[in-house]
């Protein structure tokens, strides 16, 4: 190799980010936004009343609800309301016997109607008719399951650009010579240098969050994409390995014993509490409820732990009596149980979430900002040559098209879920295609005209969305700003005020990008104060 | 407790700012950093964030005070480098010397 290390670093950091960039941005903007999954969730269900009931209160509900609707499923599952949802949400698997053949040419929903969910009021016990949608699931999903693609395509290109993602941030280091020196240096108004600027801040404030967060986002997935070791290890069964590595309590493979009522749920809570020295209890699962020998597996709440492992605790539901505690992990099962939770930061109480969630933000500016910089760098070259090239105007294209239309995306998803009739037919997947659809109508807009006006028609586009959410809200919804700021209801509150930041900062962006002027070159500045003193001396003379 | 974490990083940043060489100029104050020497101000700055550290991690314990504690560096970084330094560098070292004490009276209050 002629060129010395770290320029081919440079030219390796250009690369894997300028190719994985796009999708990278799309990936780092659902992650974001899923810190705040639940909050957005509620906002997207405004007909969700509060919680005033207790814990345990809410925990009969549920049983009484699934005992009526669910007698004959196999296993229950219930999380119970929370500060930042005050919905009990039940799932169940019924036994394969009620489970129907799909119907020729209709789409299969996920499990085939093996599953069955309900959300359920705690102050009534009754199933809420909430309007449908994915809320805040969808960007989970998003985040790395993508959509319109297989599932495990869509895991293995996101594993690849995480990988790609962690490539540049190493070589980012080693090609950012002067890390401390410049470690605050950021130059507006100076083209080029700012943009460098922007993109090296914001990578090393926000670095040691940017590498973690890209290295647990592989562990999270990290069987799936190296798996020689568990298939080495199990040849026959992977289940047995996933059930002793990362499994808490055994799955129970026992058959359903006779039908025999169950002893009061609020007492096996009071019990899982008083072993826990009054830790909460986060929901439980029953497996064979309504049968002799059902057991019920108590979840503890994440709380001032890392890892994603949460204790539980096995009863027998008849008796009453403490079967077993989930297990002590092992150092290696410890250590992917804290990047896990590292990674979703359910532990986050709103303060550190809220700064998760910047960092987060900050990582999205740091991928736009190195895809634009790519172009910033570019252009010079092609403007020397008196046309732009294809690759320049491709990736021009795309930049509009994600940096500037993926907020309105975003924007016109929540618009969605509020003009959308509530009684449409899949309402839920509307949703997503109004996503996918005005990210579409935006990403074409940009390869029609790949220019500066249409960086900033876009901006201004997505700002007006964001800062008009609130309005929409206000006409379609009571649980609007007049009213939840007055009941202190902070997640909807926080999520228009929200909005109404995000708003102004993309309108912000778009006036800077309308009234920008390219900088003079030194011989440009020469020649224009000529001129000036020039038109002075003639004004002078004339006068 | 999150104010006074993050008043402590900010304070710490401008200070080892005040320690690079390019930086003490766009600020006012000069004559307060004229008088102490630039080494000076990078052991303050280390200091402030050892402090900041310490604070986090009696407050959080040791799994998420850490954490608490990069971010809350994260987001004084950020605010100094994007928002002040560029924009508003009068109000740098008023800001570094009130949100700690900010922080502290919330902390006490």
């Amino acid at each position: 190799m002629k060129q010395g290390f770290r320029q081919s670093m440079a030219w390796l950091h250009t690369w894997t980010g300028l190719l994985v960039g796009w999708l990278l941005l799309l990936i780092f903007m659902a992650g974001t936004a899923s810190y705040y999954r639940e909050e957005i969730s509620r906002w997207m269900r405004p007909e969700l009343p509060a919680s005033q009931v207790s814990a345990d209160v809410a925990a009969q509900r549920a049983v009484a609800f699934l005992q009526a609707n669910a007698a004959h499923a196999e296993t229950w599952f219930v999380t119970l309301p929370d500060a930042r949802n005050p919905a009990i949400r039940l799932f169940w698997r019924n036994p394969d016997s009620m489970v129907k053949p799909p119907v020729e040419g209709e789409r299969r929903r996920r499990g085939g109607g093996r599953f069955g969910e309900a959300t359920v009021d705690p102050n009534t016990g009754n199933a809420l008719e909430a309007r449908q949608t994915r809320g805040g699931d969808f960007f989970y999903r998003l985040h790395f399951d993508l959509h319109y693609l297989p599932v495990m395509w869509a895991r293995y290109l996101v594993g690849f650009c995480a990988m790609f993602m962690l490539v540049a941030i190493i070589t980012g280091v080693i090609t950012h010579k002067k890390i401390f020196k410049d470690f605050f240096t950021f130059r507006p108004e100076k083209g080029l240098r700012s943009w460098l600027d922007f993109h090296n801040v914001s990578a090393v404030m926000a670095l040691p969050y940017h590498a973690m967060i890209t290295y647990t986002g592989i562990v999270t997935l990290m069987v799936m994409y190296m798996p020689w070791g568990m298939k080495a290890a199990y040849p026959q069964d992977e289940n047995a390995f996933f059930s002793e590595a990362f499994g808490g309590l055994p799955e129970i493979t026992t058959e359903a014993g006779q039908r025999m009522p169950s002893a009061p749920v609020q007492r096996l809570l009071d019990s899982a509490r008083l072993q826990w020295n009054g830790a909460d209890v986060a929901g439980f699962s029953v497996v064979h409820p309504g049968a002799d020998n059902a057991v019920i597996d108590i979840r503890q709440r994440d709380g001032r732990r890392l890892s994603s492992e949460t204790p539980a605790l096995r009863y027998d539901m008849v008796r009453g009596t403490l079967l077993q505690h989930s297990p002590e992990a092992g150092a290696a099962t410890a250590t992917r149980g804290v990047m896990y939770g590292l990674h979703l930061a359910h532990f986050a109480d709103w303060g550190l979430r809220a700064l998760f969630f910047l960092s987060g933000l900050v990582g999205c500016l740091m991928v736009a900002s190195g895809v634009v910089l790519w172009a910033v760098k570019e252009r010079p070259k092609h403007a020397r040559q008196g046309r732009i090239g294809f690759g320049l105007r491709l990736v021009d294209a795309l930049n509009i098209g994600t940096v500037a239309g993926l907020p309105i995306a975003f924007a016109a998803y929540f618009w969605g879920n509020r003009l959308l009739p509530v009684g449409l037919q899949a309402r839920a997947e509307m949703e997503v295609s109004v996503f996918f659809y005005t990210w579409a109508a935006a990403l074409v807009a940009a390869f029609v005209w790949p220019r500066r006006a249409m960086w900033a028609v876009q901006l201004y586009a997505g700002a007006a969305m964001f800062a008009l959410l609130p309005v929409v809200n206000a006409l379609t919804t009571s649980a609007h700003l007049g009213i939840t700021l007055r009941t202190g209801d902070w997640v909807l509150a926080g999520f228009d005020l929200a909005m109404l930041a995000f708003g102004a900062m993309l309108a912000l962006c778009a006036w800077r990008m309308q009234h920008w002027q390219p900088p003079l070159s030194a011989a440009e500045k020469k020649k224009r104060a000529a001129a000036m003193a020039h038109a002075a001396k003639t004004a002078e003379a004339g006068a | 407790m999150m104010l006074l974490a993050l008043g402590l990083c900010f304070s710490a940043f401008v200070a080892l700012s005040l320690a690079t060489e390019k930086h003490p100029v766009a600020m006012q104050g000069r004559a307060l950093i004229a008088r102490v020497d630039r080494s000076a101000w990078r052991w303050v700055g280390w200091a402030l964030l050892a402090v900041a550290f310490a604070l986090s991690v009696s407050a959080r314990g040791w799994a998420l005070g850490p954490v608490l504690w990069l971010g809350a560096m994260t987001l004084a970084g950020i605010g100094l480098a994007f928002g002040l330094y560029p924009y508003r560098p009068r109000w740098i070292v008023p800001a570094a010397c009130l949100v700690p004490l900010l922080g502290a009276a919330g902390l006490l209050l």
